[in-house]
Formats: structure tokens, sequence, C-alpha cells
């Protein structure tokens, strides 16, 4: 049987919480970028961004961008019926891996892909979508 | 240093499906099961001089008023809600070891009147480290241990069939324990047929959601032979965990070879090195099992067998009476209850007194795990 992804429901939050070592993360993703932390000192990624590099403790960051992603893990998440004789509806989190950033991994909503192609080791593509005056990343399968 | 404390008393109210419990108070249902632990040992409730819980709101200051304990000596909290449900026995055994108090009561409780468990990761996640599991779809905590179960499925081979005979063994044991809010019988086909809520876990793979509160009382094997009961000594227990496990499914940047574990494996040398065992000298193992795919990836952390076996060493029947490791033969968190892993030290100490429902025989060792959650994670092993 073929499920149909949905994107998930980001009504139900109304803002993003962030700190000043979260920030730049959002404002770029504002600007439709997505960028990754890597200590300005040692050069080691990491996430999420924090005050520290747990490898040398320095507190110096930079902001790269994220490159190419792939698909490290999922699930998919089956929700209640809105109401009665409404079908269930499928969104699929993501843990999505960064090659060109150390392997750091981040979760966003796998959409607009057929159940089938939702993969591990999937090639993946980044889409946009706004929310709370930012915007959130979220993935397509790459179909090439 | 060896460890000299024992379980002298085992207290607990009824097991209630969620919600059930009202009108009573958490404090009310503790209160209950600290009566119940003194009687059982054979104390007297003042007596009781030190008070340990795992996080999660349980105020010593509340319990001493309203039960009519008149001193402290030690009060303290483990960290790590479910994580550090073995490792209060852990900070007991210590405070009573060096001495700090007598007889120190181990509590845990868990009552879901307004707020379901499984709801909890949506306000926790929604902080600067973690917003993004909910922006990605992820509500509860299942959700995000089903991207570990699936990684392990990819990574090994592990079957669903694996998932389902850990839940149909479960149900086996719950049959004949009077407890078990869930007794009836599950098939292979009937969980097959199960819609996925969070691919590759269906509801059987979930835990019960229940009401209930639990105590146990430890003192010093010294003291605890006057008591009324066997003894049941804790012979290793441990809490504390690694940086490359951390918070877990709230971080889900563990490396490769930590990511589809129950992070377990730290603790689990640190548990074996102290109580000078093997895992083959484990008669009965209670692995906390919010989730089935983690009783087959604590089966691999412990040592039970190898990484990335687990799925073929439970469809060997290893879990099952009279298998290679008998696995929480009280039914466990996915059909007796889920007390945030206490139930499992009650059932190992009627293990080791001989009185268990699913009794394995002549249990002598029994290891106890700690939630799969963020470190600190816990295990204690019991013995007589």
């Amino acid at each position: 049987m073929t499920l149909s992804i949905f994107p998930p429901d980001l009504g139900r939050y109304s803002e993003i919480p962030m700190d000043g070592w979260t920030r730049p993360f959002w404002d770029a993703a504002a600007r439709k970028a997505l960028v990754l932390p890597r200590c300005g000192d040692c050069g080691s990624f990491r996430w999420p961004p924090g005050p520290f590099c747990p490898k040398c403790r320095s507190q110096v960051l930079d902001w790269v961008p994220a490159g190419r992603a792939r698909l490290y893990s999922f699930t998919v998440v089956r929700q209640k019926p809105q109401g009665q004789g409404d079908a269930a509806r499928h969104v699929a989190p993501g843990l999505v891996e960064f090659p060109d950033c150390g392997g750091v991994r981040l979760m966003a909503a796998i959409i607009d892909t057929p159940r089938e192609q939702i993969r591990i080791g999937a090639d993946l593509d980044l889409r946009w979508t706004d929310f709370a005056g930012f915007c959130v990343p979220q993935f397509v399968v790459r179909t090439d | 240093m060896k460890q000299a404390a024992a379980i002298a008393g085992v207290g607990a109210t009824p097991y209630y499906f969620r919600g059930e419990s009202a009108p009573q108070t958490p404090y009310e249902l503790i209160g209950k099961a600290i009566i119940a632990a003194a009687g059982d040992a054979g104390i007297r409730v003042e007596d009781i001089d030190g008070i340990v819980s795992y996080a999660g709101g349980f105020e010593a200051s509340l319990l001493i008023e309203q039960l009519g304990i008149e001193e402290l000596s030690f009060a303290a909290t483990v960290t790590g809600q479910g994580g550090g449900s073995a490792g209060i026995l852990d900070l007991a055994a210590m405070a009573v070891e060096t001495g700090r108090a007598k007889n120190v009561v181990c509590i845990g409780c868990s009552q879901q009147v307004n707020a379901r468990y499984g709801a909890i990761l949506a306000t926790v996640a929604m902080t600067p480290e973690a917003v993004l599991a909910p922006l990605s779809g992820i509500v509860g905590p299942g959700h995000a241990l089903a991207l570990l179960a699936q990684r392990h499925m990819y990574k090994y081979g592990t079957r669903r069939e694996a998932l389902a005979e850990v839940v149909m063994a479960s149900r086996a044991y719950a049959a004949t324990r009077p407890e078990a809010i869930r007794k009836r019988q599950l098939t292979l086909d009937e969980y097959m047929a199960e819609p996925l809520l969070a691919d590759p876990m269906c509801k059987f793979d979930f835990c019960v959601e229940t009401d209930g509160a639990l105590a146990f009382l430890v003192t010093s094997n010294e003291r605890a032979r006057d008591l009324r009961q066997k003894p049941v000594r804790i012979v290793g227990s441990a809490h504390g965990g690694r940086r490359d496990w951390g918070r877990s499914f709230f971080w889900l940047n563990m490396p490769d070879d930590v990511f589809a574990t129950a992070g377990g494996e730290a603790v689990g040398k640190q548990v074996f090195a102290r109580a000078g065992v093997t895992p083959a000298d484990i008669d009965v193992a209670l692995l906390y099992d919010h989730f089935s795919p983690l009783v087959i990836m604590q089966l691999e952390d412990y040592g039970f067998c190898k990484r990335g076996e687990g799925g073929a060493f439970v469809e060997s029947g290893a879990i099952r009476p009279g298998g290679a490791i008998p696995v929480n033969p009280h039914g466990g968190q996915l059909s007796e209850a889920y007390i945030i892993g206490m139930t499992h030290i009650r059932e190992a100490v009627e293990q080791l007194r001989g009185t268990a429902v699913n009794q394995v025989a002549g249990a002598q060792l029994a290891l106890i795990t700690g939630g799969p959650a963020p470190v600190p994670m816990s295990a204690a092993i019991l013995g007589v």
C-alpha cells in the first residue's frame, strides 16, 4: 500500500526558540541559506552550536554552507485522523547527514516523496518552508 | 570497595491504567508505597532517615511532613528521569555504605492525569538545542527512538519479527501476572497486521501507560539480616554514561558505532566490574522496555549477545522461560505496567526472594537497567 507523505503541521508551534549560539543558523535560514557551525580554531563541526567546541573548548565559530545532504535515518509517523471518516496522515521526520560538514546531522521533514523512495542513504535536496518569520529546512529524496 | 547494602523491603500501590489512580495525588501514592515498604521490611516509618529518587519532582520535604518522618541524614536525586531508575539503588547503597543513613527509601511514581509522557518531548524539545526535532514532525520519545531502531535494522538486518518476539514474549509472561495491565496474548499475524505508528514500530512496541508508585527500603547487609525478609543484596550498581551517547534521542549526533545502540555499554561495563560477575552469570534480566527495539539493543549493550545480533538472539527464544537469558518475567513495561523502571526492581527482588509469579528456577543474580535515555543512565545487579 502506498502511503502519501505530508509535511508536518507547524501550526501547533508559535515560534522558534533560539539563543545567541543558534541565532546565526536561523538568521541564515531566513535568507534560505543552510549553514552549519565549524570551530574557528580546530575546524571540527558540531551540532547543535553551543558555547564551546567539545574538542578544543574554543568559543570561535564559523558558519559554512551545509553542502550535500543524505538520509541517515528516518521514521514515518502516523497521525490520528482529524475528523470522523478522515484517513490517517503520515509525516516523515528524517535525520539528515551532511558529509561535507563532518557528518553532523539535523532533523528535518522529508516531503513530496513517495514512501517507497524514503531509504537510508538516499541523496536529498533542500526545500524551505516559511515559519514564524524564519524558514525551516525540509528535504525531498533526489530522483535522477 | 565491595558493595554492602541490601533491599530489605518492597512496597507498591496497585497499578492503574493511565489516569485511573485519581483522585489520589502522586504524594499519596508514594506515601502508600513507602508505608508498605517499611512494613514489608519490618521497620517503623519513623526509622527512615534517607530518601532517594530520580528526577521528576519528588520533594523529600513534603514526604517527611506528610509521613511524620522526623529527621533525614540523606536526601538526593539522580538527575536522569527513567535513565536513573536503577541508579537510585546506587545512591542509596552509597549512603548506607558510607554511614550517612541507615534506612534509605528509594521512590518512584507515575501518574498521567493531566499529561501523557508521550507528549512530553513536544515541550521538552522546544529548546534552542532541540527545536528541529518537533519541527520535523517528531512528537514523542517513541518517534525519536524509532530513528535508532530504523538504523539498527538497516545496519544489522534486524527484522520486525524480532520486535514482535519481544512483545509476544512479554505478553506470554504477563498472562500469569495478576498485576499485568495487558494480558491478552498476541500472534505474529496480529502484530504484522497492525498499522505502523512510528516506522518500524506499531502500537504493540510502545509500553503501557499506567499510574502507580513503588518504594524500596535499602539498608546495610548486616541490618537486613535481622529484618523480616530474606535480604536481596545490591552486589553492583552504577549510574553515569558517555559523552558519545550524551543527550541521546534529543541529540541524535552520536557517532555511527553508538547510534544504533541503547547507550548502555559504559554503564554495563561499570556495573559488571563492580559486581565482579559477567553477563553469563546473570540468571534473569529486567531490561527497561519502554519500546521493544530497545530491549534488543540492550541485550547487545550489556553483553548477552554480540553487537548487531540482538534480533536473531531474541528470535531464537533466548528471552523466553528456559532461554539463554529470561527477560522481564513480570511482563515488563510493555505488558505489566510502566512506572518509569520501578517495576523492574520489584520483579528482581521477587525473583531473588523466590516468590516471583514466573519464577526463574534458582535465580541468584538479576540485572536491572535504567532507561535508554540521556546520561546519566544506570544499572544494578542484585543477588542472594
